[in-house]
């Protein structure tokens, strides 16, 4: 019986190849669609955002506007007492886009009835983290946020 | 089937003998005509369901691809060609709001014929893979939904697609990866709207056609799972050809008649919140999310569970702990052909009719506080109102189902109903968070059953070999 042994050796031997290069060939046609469909990372903004004029406009009519930065969507809003405040805009409950409401001074989103503070911590409902803070001032008329973490930041 | 052996014998002349002797059909048809449908005490409207499922499918087919002769896709074309298409187009509204109704129905009828299997017990064996392959179907149906609900870019269908998209981040692992492929970024933008198409009028559709190809065939190997009951008593059965499938024709003109006259009265959809399909705003990613906005109805239940949770709990994130439990729930129903012993063995299960029933009132009470029923159409309605008037209805539901179960079969087995019944009351009623009636009652619930083992445990020690 050697002869039977040695061919179960071969034909092991051979499954073995078989098998890593079928391993092989599926690897070398999944990694690139993989890779092909992750999207490109967009361009991180960390520059000042200066808002434009009919930004300021909707800031002066609505007490609050929403912007984009990069990828991301930050809201400026003007208090009762006049005082700027930039956070982002993206509930941090299921990534739907904030509004602040004047008359309660809360920043609130509509999907799930999270509440934030003007400093974005959670007040009510369902959100996890607090709403990104940014340094945010007027200079000579104009409206510059900073992005990264603000020293306003909690 | 396999191909015959010989050369078969065209007897026939004409063309059906020219392709019989081709292609040996004759086979086929003796298989057809001997086909037969199980009849028993049973109602025979549950064997129509899945045909009907595929009615509204068929509908579906053709209206996409005659939206497809006037939708593109793009940022500035998507939400001005459904516009377009439904304002200037001849009958472009009527191809629309078929379309939304008719994906509507399919998901109504599709429910009823995976509860109606659920309830029948038509997933015990030989028939697993035709209950596993119909959860597919159902899963694939739920992605048509939320894949078709962005492509007309307006601002709901921009926000559902956020949320949904989001609570995928709650995946461990794969879960930031599987997120940015779907939006094709990091948020959600034209590009995701490009993927959301290729899905919808491509992938899903080779993939449904596929799986219900092998639905189909199971179901033509197996012959229609007869009830219980039947298998005992004298078999009786319906010819599929042509009785049955008669009924079938008839029952589809009876739903394109049905389907033609909501197209045409109500365009836009019943009005329901998660049942309308006007265009609205277009989509504005700077824009807030507007009060009131609510996904589609078969997906409320989720809506409302997001905002059952917490901000965290047991050390994961609200969303991520919501989205774990509805994973769990749908691996169970997934399962239930295996998990479900007694049926396995031939025997009736009324636990598992009551897992159904259980998983009914779960879904309406949390549907019916999701549409803020007893909110008395306020923008922001007392939760507690709403909590104990949805509660109300919940438990006429869940009574409604035991009455019913009583009477027709005098089912023994109630602890899961009892279980969503009492959640529904502590919560609604007793004013307790809906998690912590959730908590409370699966706590009984586990107590309940370890009793339950520990009894069948003892009759049977005291009664060895005898009659339990």
């Amino acid at each position: 019986m050697p002869d039977c042994g040695a061919r179960t050796n071969r034909r092991s031997i051979l499954d073995l190849l078989l098998g890593a290069g079928l391993l092989g060939w599926v690897g070398s046609v999944i990694f690139p669609v993989i890779r092909y469909l992750k999207p490109l990372g967009a361009q991180a903004q960390n520059g000042p955002v200066k808002l434009g004029a009919e930004d300021l406009a909707k800031l002066e009519k609505d007490h609050a506007v929403i912007v984009r930065a990069g990828a991301a969507r930050i809201i400026v809003l003007e208090d009762a007492n006049q005082r700027l405040h930039a956070l982002s805009a993206k509930c941090t409950h299921e990534g739907c886009t904030v509004r602040y409401v004047p008359g309660d001074s809360v920043i609130w989103c509509a999907c799930h009835n999270g509440r934030f503070d003007l400093d974005g911590r959670v007040l009510a409902g369902p959100p996890p983290r607090p709403l990104e803070k940014y340094a945010c001032q007027r200079e000579e008329g104009a409206v510059i946020v900073q992005l990264g973490r603000g020293p306003e930041a909690a | 089937m396999s191909a015959p052996t010989t050369e078969p014998q065209a007897t026939e002349k004409g063309f059906y003998g020219w392709l019989d002797k081709r292609y040996g059909i004759t086979p086929l048809i003796e298989f057809l005509k001997h086909k037969e449908v199980p009849v028993g005490a049973h109602s025979l409207l549950w064997y129509y369901l899945g045909g009907l499922t595929l009615f509204f499918f068929t509908i579906q087919l053709v209206s996409g691809v005659l939206l497809l002769a006037y939708y593109q896709a793009g940022e500035t074309t998507s939400y001005e060609s459904i516009r377009f298409l439904t304002t200037k187009v001849p009958f472009g509204w009527l191809v629309r709001s078929m379309h939304c109704w008719s994906a509507h129905l399919m998901i109504l009828s599709l429910v009823t014929h995976m509860f109606s299997t659920m309830v029948l017990k038509a997933y015990r064996p030989p028939r697993e893979l035709t209950w596993v392959t119909g959860f597919l179907l159902f899963a694939l149906a739920l992605g048509f939904g939320f894949s078709g609900y962005l492509l007309p870019w307006n601002e709901l269908a921009f926000f559902a697609t956020a949320v949904g998209t989001d609570s995928m981040k709650a995946v461990p692992v794969i879960g930031e990866w599987v997120m940015q492929v779907m939006r094709g970024g990091p948020d959600v933008s034209i590009n995701t709207l490009y993927r959301f198409f290729a899905l919808h009028v491509v992938v899903l559709p080779l993939f449904t056609v596929g799986i219900v190809a092998g639905h189909l065939i199971f179901i033509q190997r197996q012959g229609m799972a007869p009830p219980m009951a039947h298998q005992k008593a004298e078999k009786r059965g319906m010819k599929f050809f042509p009785d049955f499938a008669l009924r079938d024709l008839l029952l589809w003109l009876i739903c394109l008649i049905a389907l033609a006259s909501l197209a045409v009265f109500l365009p836009y959809g019943p009005g329901i919140p998660g049942m309308e399909w006007e265009l609205g705003k277009k989509a504005n990613p700077l824009a807030p999310a507007y009060p009131g906005i609510k996904p589609e109805w078969y997906f409320l239940w989720v809506y409302q569970l997001l905002k059952e949770f917490p901000p965290h709990l047991l050390g994961m994130e609200g969303p991520q702990a919501a989205i774990a439990l509805v994973s769990v729930l749908f691996g169970i129903w997934a399962l239930v052909p295996w998990l479900d012993r007694k049926a396995r063995a031939d025997r009736p299960s009324p636990a598992f009719t009551d897992l159904a029933m259980a998983a009914l009132i779960f879904l309406a009470y949390l549907t019916m506080k999701a549409w803020d029923i007893g909110g008395g159409g306020a923008a922001q309605p007392d939760p507690r109102t709403v909590a104990r008037i949805c509660a109300y209805w919940g438990l006429l539901l869940a009574a409604a189902t035991v009455v019913i179960r009583l009477l027709m079969h005098g089912a023994p087995y109630f602890d899961l109903t009892a279980a969503a019944a009492l959640q529904i009351a502590l919560h609604g009623l007793a004013g307790l968070p809906y998690l912590t009636a959730g908590a409370i009652v699966v706590a009984l619930l586990a107590a309940s059953l370890t009793w339950r083992v520990f009894r069948s445990r003892d009759a049977a020690h005291a009664a060895p070999g005898g009659q339990p």
